[in-house]
């Protein structure tokens, strides 16, 4: 395992472990500062192509549609490389806004990082 | 923040009324006035949320579409609560454009796009846009849960 720098504070922390990366994003997301978050992440896909991609959403109490955009985004980056994305710690509201979103059905939804790796 | 509230007319019918720029970095305090304003009217914390969002959504549409990003124009965002109701307006001075008027048909998960709107249709009990002369005003109610 080994830490991955990030920089931006929504996304405090990410480490690699294996093929796999796991970061903790944290704050409100949305139009606002979805864009910080695009960046960093599609990013570190750009630069780590891992295989599995687990972003710990349990300091996200709320995001908005684009923040689901940049989600989609990130999902047909990793795709080139036939890798996935798996969300884990899901809150009611961002839980809420994915099953409007239907997301459940391209993303992996996990009830935490343990659930996720160990997938 | 470029945030006006207007002093509230004497009336018995709860009411709020912000006066924003179309600076996406206004989204959060505006939704969470009128989530405050909703828990106030006494809908339930996941009403109180279905009204944030659709808030939030509602305003970036207008940032992105009938202002094409721009972030220094109007909006004015208002509701009142009468008859079991919240009436939210959203009022812009852009392009009158119907957002709905470029909704696919059918919402595919793996694109972007569209999904405000959709959250507005499941969520609100009424989403309905009026162009105006100079503009688009955006209406949308959600009656309050019995109980």
């Amino acid at each position: 395992m080994s830490d991955i720098q990030t920089s931006s504070a929504l996304i405090p922390t990410a480490r690699r472990e294996g093929d796999s990366i796991v970061l903790c994003v944290r704050g409100e997301i949305d139009l606002h500062n979805s864009p910080e978050v695009r960046t960093e992440l599609l990013g570190m896909l750009a630069k780590n192509q891992p295989k599995k991609f687990v972003l710990n959403l349990a300091l996200v109490p709320y995001m908005d549609s684009s923040a689901v955009a940049v989600l989609v985004e990130a999902r047909q980056k990793i795709n080139k490389w036939g890798g996935k994305i798996y969300l884990t710690d899901l809150q009611p509201r961002v839980k809420g806004l994915l099953e409007i979103a239907r997301l459940g059905t391209i993303f992996v939804l996990c009830k935490d990082e343990a659930d996720a790796l160990s997938k | 923040m470029p945030l006006r509230k207007p002093s509230s007319p004497s009336t018995s019918v709860p009411r709020v009324n912000l006066n924003v720029t179309s600076d996406p970095a206004n989204l959060a305090p505006v939704r969470q006035s009128f989530e405050q304003f909703a828990i106030e009217c006494g809908f339930d914390a996941r009403a109180v949320g279905d009204i944030g969002l659709c808030i939030n959504e509602a305003m970036a549409n207008v940032t992105r579409h009938a202002y094409h990003g721009a972030t220094d124009r109007p909006i004015e965002v208002a509701a009142e609560y009468a008859n079991g109701a919240l009436r939210i307006t959203l009022r812009d001075w852009g392009t009158g454009e119907n957002p709905a008027a470029r909704l696919p048909a059918g919402h595919d998960p793996a694109r972007p796009g569209g999904l405000g709107l959709i959250c507005m249709r499941s969520l609100m009990d009424q989403v309905i846009y009026e162009p105006q002369p100079d503009g688009m005003r955006l209406t949308l109610i959600k009656k309050r849960a019995a109980g």
